[in-house]
């Protein structure tokens, strides 16, 4: 094979990389603009880091087995967020609150991710967008359930939870028995800077559980799957079974996730919360260079730092440039749709490449044994 | 035993243990709030009088509370198991410590301890401590309906 010269290997880098390059650019000039000092930043990144890489890390699964960005993660939040609405009703605070609304989102997250697979299952090759459809019919589903059948259905103890009407449950839901308690067990300081280190290890600990889970018989099933269901069904594997299982994962992970999410944030927005988590998630996936077919460990930590620099530094910077900060909540708003939006497109061109490379080499092959 | 058996055993054991794992949580995770009541009450057709100047705490990491007559404070506790340490000097000036335990049913969300029954009858947990159900909800001017708000790009802010 032919050797590379140094600027193909820049080309080809920068070209890979496209996604982390521009944000790393747009940060570079917002970053001096917003007047923000190191420790600030620093905090704020941590902070942000410890709220969502579990979130972030729940579509990697999915993305092993083949099944593209899974935006049906919203589903695993939903049931993340009734396991907490139960466990502040029963007053259970502290870890053991954040644990017990995690049991009570394991069942209800594996109905749900059993559901959406066997869906997706007949989707075949449009995966993402029925996810994402899939995210909205269930919302009204939740609405549904969390609006009207809380309280004369399902059995809400506190007065405080439920609408002034006497049934369904508030627009907000304070979690002050349960925030930040994981974030605070174990919690250092480092120059001014807070570091928790309980959510750091859970965080790491689930890292380590990817990466072993790659190498199981599951996780091989699943590469397998992913990169050709046909060869994949030829060796035995039951393909359908296989995707099943890659997205209760990952819908059981999301559930986690928001609840660690939550946790962190401390007020839950009953209607709210979970409806464009997916979407935030995908895009911070993707700047950190992920793409739809392949994603890594790596992708995740730096897509969170780069995607959530962007997002705390484009306000102050937007008002410091012209004097509106709304300009900046309008760019980030348009930079996580835009940034989805260019890494699908990217994706494409390169599969086209690709393909149409590999069909060259094929012809002159051909050519040479004719 | 086939291997199915011996899988399908084994899941039923996870799931259990899970469950007990979950149940456990409940116990050690409830909160409770434990009214201490300082008013003059009525025990058995006696009448128990205020005390003048008392320090309670509640749980051995729990804030001491200063309380006069006619006070009810309250202290926010997790579990079943606690103990309560009141400190009363009479007009005689002689100190009088009682570091009592006490168990919350489980599903209580609230008790309340008389501090003059404590007094008075120590040894007997029942005699100062009673379950609180609370008091009705006095009706307001607050509207009846509250509108519930469904915005897509809620919680931006925060992520």
């Amino acid at each position: 094979m032919r050797e590379l010269s140094t600027k193909q290997k820049i080309l080809r880098f920068m070209a890979n990389n496209t996604v982390p390059l521009l944000f790393v650019v747009i940060i570079a000039f917002g970053v001096p603009l917003s007047g923000y000092s190191p420790t600030y930043l620093a905090g704020e990144v941590i902070s942000r880091i410890s709220r969502n890489t579990f979130l972030i890390v729940s579509l990697l699964i999915p993305i092993l087995a083949g099944m593209g960005l899974n935006f049906g993660m919203t589903l695993g939040a939903m049931a993340g967020q009734i396991g907490l609405i139960f466990t502040t009703d029963w007053g259970i605070v502290g870890i053991p609150g954040i644990l017990l609304a995690m049991i009570v989102s394991t069942p209800l997250s594996i109905l749900l991710g059993w559901w959406c697979g066997k869906i997706l299952n007949m989707a075949k090759g449009r995966e993402m967008v029925t996810s994402y459809i899939i995210g909205f019919f269930m919302n009204g589903i939740y609405q549904l359930v969390v609006l009207y059948g809380m309280g004369p259905l399902i059995k809400i103890i506190s007065p405080n939870l439920l609408l002034p009407r006497g049934y369904g449950i508030r627009n907000t839901v304070n979690l002050i028995g349960i925030r930040k308690s994981l974030d605070n067990f174990l919690m250092i300081r480092i120059g001014g800077v807070p570091i928790p280190v309980g959510t750091f290890l859970v965080i790491a600990l689930l890292s380590v559980f990817i990466l072993w889970f790659k190498k199981t018989k599951l996780g091989q099933d699943m590469r397998a799957v992913g990169q050709d269901m046909e060869v994949a069904r030829a060796a035995g594997i039951r393909v359908e079974h296989t995707r099943i299982m890659s997205i209760i994962i990952s819908t059981v992970l999301a559930g986690y996730g928001m609840i660690i999410y939550l946790h962190n944030i401390g007020t839950l927005n009953t209607y709210n919360s979970h409806m464009q988590i997916g979407m935030f998630s995908v895009a911070a996936l993707l700047v950190g260079g992920a793409t739809v077919a392949s994603a890594k460990i790596r992708n995740v930590f730096l897509g969170v730092v780069l995607f959530h620099l962007m997002f705390i530094v484009s306000p102050m910077a937007g008002k410091r440039l012209i004097g509106q900060a709304q300009l900046g909540e309008y760019f980030r708003v348009f930079v996580s749709y835009g940034v989805i939006t260019t890494s699908l497109v990217l994706y494409e061109v390169r599969k086209k490449r690709e393909r149409g490379m590999s069909g060259l080499a094929l012809a002159q092959d051909q050519e040479v044994t004719s | 035993m086939t291997k199915r058996q011996r899988t399908l055993l084994i899941r039923v054991g996870a799931i259990i243990l899970i469950l007990l794992f979950a149940v456990f949580l409940f116990h050690i995770g409830r909160q409770h709030t434990v009214l201490i009541d300082n008013n003059t009450v009525t025990r058995d057709g006696v009448e128990l009088q205020a005390l003048k100047l008392v320090e309670v705490q509640v749980g051995k990491k729990g804030e001491v509370l200063e309380m006069t007559p006619r006070i009810r404070d309250k202290a926010v506790v997790v579990g079943q198991r606690h103990t309560v340490k009141v400190v009363y000097t009479d007009a005689s000036w002689n100190e009088h410590v009682h570091e009592l335990s006490f168990r919350i049913p489980l599903m209580q969300n609230m008790v309340l301890i008389s501090l003059p029954a404590l007094m008075k009858n120590p040894e007997d947990v029942s005699f100062w401590l009673e379950n609180f159900e609370g008091l009705a909800v006095a009706q307001s001017d607050a509207p009846q309906e509250e509108d519930v708000v469904f915005d897509e790009l809620a919680g931006f802010d925060s992520f």
